[in-house]
């Protein structure tokens, strides 16, 4: 072995493999975070721009990812929209996002007027029945799939049990839907809800149909549920946020992971520096012997990064309803996470190492 | 004969906390090219101190410190280290090789810092200088598979890549038994003869002494005869 990086790497596998595990940890937070975050929010998107309704209308910031849970229309709005040159239908839908029951995260719960709902969307009941009872519940297939519920099995909601009454098609709006009245009183909010999805007479003549309801029922909000999706893709505050949160968490990890292998190892070698400065090694020679080190480390880390969350978002997609998208972008990002950080960590030892005293480090024992 | 080196006046004051401590007093020493001679003294006479000014690891006090016409005395730490790396080469008692580097290993890592990533190494007398410290079949193994003498060898071998103009020994035969520090002499004593090598060794020993052309005593930071 006539390489001082390499030799002094496989010198000591445990501490090298922690670093190379540390700078993965990093890698990993920020695919898996930044996907699952970013995978979530454009799988809401686009089951919510999926459901047939052109229009949506809402108050002014109370649609949207990230916005407030509490129902706060009133539900008198949805026939006076009817009334509307141009709409054809309308509907009321509640939406709650609750923390799941049976796994990590969140999950969305609707609450509709079915009737309505139908005309409006071009929902369907595939298996059982459609809703008839307060404590009956709709699921889309895939729910049915991940949770391994079917028709008669309960379900827990808001403390209260329900039974799986029927499974709709097609995926559209959140997984769970009970029924409107049933959520207005469990949520204690009588005659509220989050929304009213607006049918249009004809398709083309929606920006028309908006106009109409803008100036019908001024300082309110319409959204064309063709621009839903690219709503929820932009993110949001709060999910950028947490995505700048986890890439900073992430950084600091790598950095403090490398600092600590880089800075106890150069501790370990301070007479192999004094015989390396004992021999003409510039201050940028040992800089850049102790940088290689950290970047082999870096590079290790991040492939191995890679795949632990390749395998994780595999495992995750296979068992459980999560999305997780794997962006160019945000893997090259992770890389330089890895990589840089592993630099920046190292550079404070290298830079104490090089400056050492070379009497001093030789009579180090 | 040119002289490769020489110290005037050289003086090394230590601050220990509040107590200045004398290592050396005013040294004057020339050293010709092509010379091998010996430092002797009692611990703690300043041999080591001076070893390491000569080589450029510490900067003295006062006076000047002539290396092939360059004084080390006013240069700064970089070009210190330039000059340690083009004209001086050390070889140590504990011998200081890199242990997770084979012998060849070590060799070739001084060769990348010597040269510098000039690749016009004179292979002629890589191979010539290994044939005659007798490693040519220990190149594959790493410091601890090798004996004292051997892992000597190799920091010899390591010392003169680059062909420095002196080489600077800090009791080489100071861990080794009395086998291997003769085998380590006579080579060091026909690098000298055969490649014109100028050595500087510090020695406690009379017996590695005699073997250079030249023998200097110091006492209390001072050379007492020449």
């Amino acid at each position: 072995m006539d390489n001082l990086v390499t030799a002094n790497l496989k010198q000591r596998p445990i501490r090298t493999i922690i670093s190379v595990i540390g700078v993965a940890l990093g890698v990993v937070l920020v695919v898996l975070m930044v996907g699952l975050s970013h995978g979530v929010l454009q799988e809401q998107g686009r089951r919510n721009s999926n459901v047939g309704a052109e229009l949506l209308f809402t108050r002014p910031n109370n649609y949207g990812p990230g916005t407030s849970s509490v129902l706060s229309l009133p539900v008198q709005y949805a026939p006076k929209i009817a009334e509307i040159n141009g709409v054809q239908a309308v509907s009321p839908v509640g939406q709650y996002l609750k923390p799941s029951n049976q796994s990590f995260g969140m999950e969305m719960v609707e609450g509709i007027d079915i009737d309505t709902y139908q005309k409006v969307t071009n929902l369907s009941i595939d298996q059982g029945k459609t809703l008839s009872e307060d404590n009956e519940v709709i699921v889309d297939p895939i729910y049915a799939k991940d949770k391994k519920v079917k028709i008669g099995d309960s379900i827990d909601l808001f403390g209260h049990k329900f039974y799986v009454s029927g499974i709709y098609q097609p995926e559209i709006g959140a997984r769970i839907k009970i029924k409107l009245s049933m959520m207005q009183n469990l949520l204690g909010s009588k005659d509220r809800c989050s929304f009213v999805f607006v049918k249009c007479q004809t398709t083309s003549n929606q920006e028309q149909v908006a106009t109409n309801i803008l100036s019908t029922l001024p300082g309110n909000k319409v959204l064309f549920t063709r621009e839903i999706q690219s709503l929820y893709e932009k993110g949001l505050p709060a999910v950028n946020t947490f995505v700048k949160a986890v890439v900073v968490v992430s950084i600091i990890i790598s950095i403090l992971v490398i600092m600590l292998a880089m800075y106890t190892t150069i501790t370990e070698r301070t007479r192999e520096i004094g015989v390396l400065k004992s021999l003409g090694a510039s201050k940028s020679f040992i800089i850049f012997e102790i940088e290689k080190e950290a970047l082999l480390i870096s590079v290790l880390g991040t492939l191995l990064g890679y795949l632990v969350a390749i395998t994780g978002r595999w495992l995750i997609i296979k068992n459980t309803s999560l999305i997780i998208d794997l962006e160019l972008k945000w893997l090259l990002y992770a890389a330089l996470v890895g990589i840089l950080s592993g630099l920046i960590g190292a550079l404070y030892p290298a830079l104490k190492v090089a400056n050492q005293d070379p009497v001093k480090a030789l009579s180090y024992e | 004969m040119k002289t490769i080196l020489q110290t005037v006046d050289l003086k090394m004051i230590y601050q220990i906390g509040k107590v200045a401590v004398n290592a050396l007093r005013g040294v004057n020493l020339t050293v010709n090219q092509a010379e091998f001679v010996a430092i002797m003294g009692p611990s703690g006479c300043g041999k080591s101190t001076m070893l390491h000014i000569l080589g450029g690891m510490l900067k003295p006090s006062s006076g000047s410190v002539l290396i092939d016409g360059q004084d080390l005395s006013k240069m700064s730490d970089g070009s210190r280290t330039e000059l340690r790396r083009q004209k001086i080469g050390f070889v140590f008692q504990k011998f200081n090789l890199f242990p997770t580097l084979t012998a060849e290993g070590n060799i070739r890592l001084a060769e990348r810092i010597r040269l510098n990533g000039n690749h016009k190494n004179d292979s002629e007398r890589r191979r010539e200088i290994l044939r005659l410290l007798n490693l040519e079949g220990r190149l594959n193994h790493k410091p601890l598979e090798l004996s004292g003498g051997e892992q000597q060898r190799v920091a010899i071998a390591r010392a003169l890549v680059g062909s420095p103009a002196i080489v600077l020994a800090d009791e080489p035969t100071g861990n080794l038994d009395s086998e291997n520090s003769q085998i380590v002499l006579k080579m060091l004593q026909e690098l000298n003869g055969k490649f014109g090598q100028t050595i500087v060794m510090i020695t406690h020993s009379p017996e590695a002494a005699s073997i250079a052309q030249r023998v200097v005593h110091m006492r209390d930071g001072q050379i007492v005869n020449k």
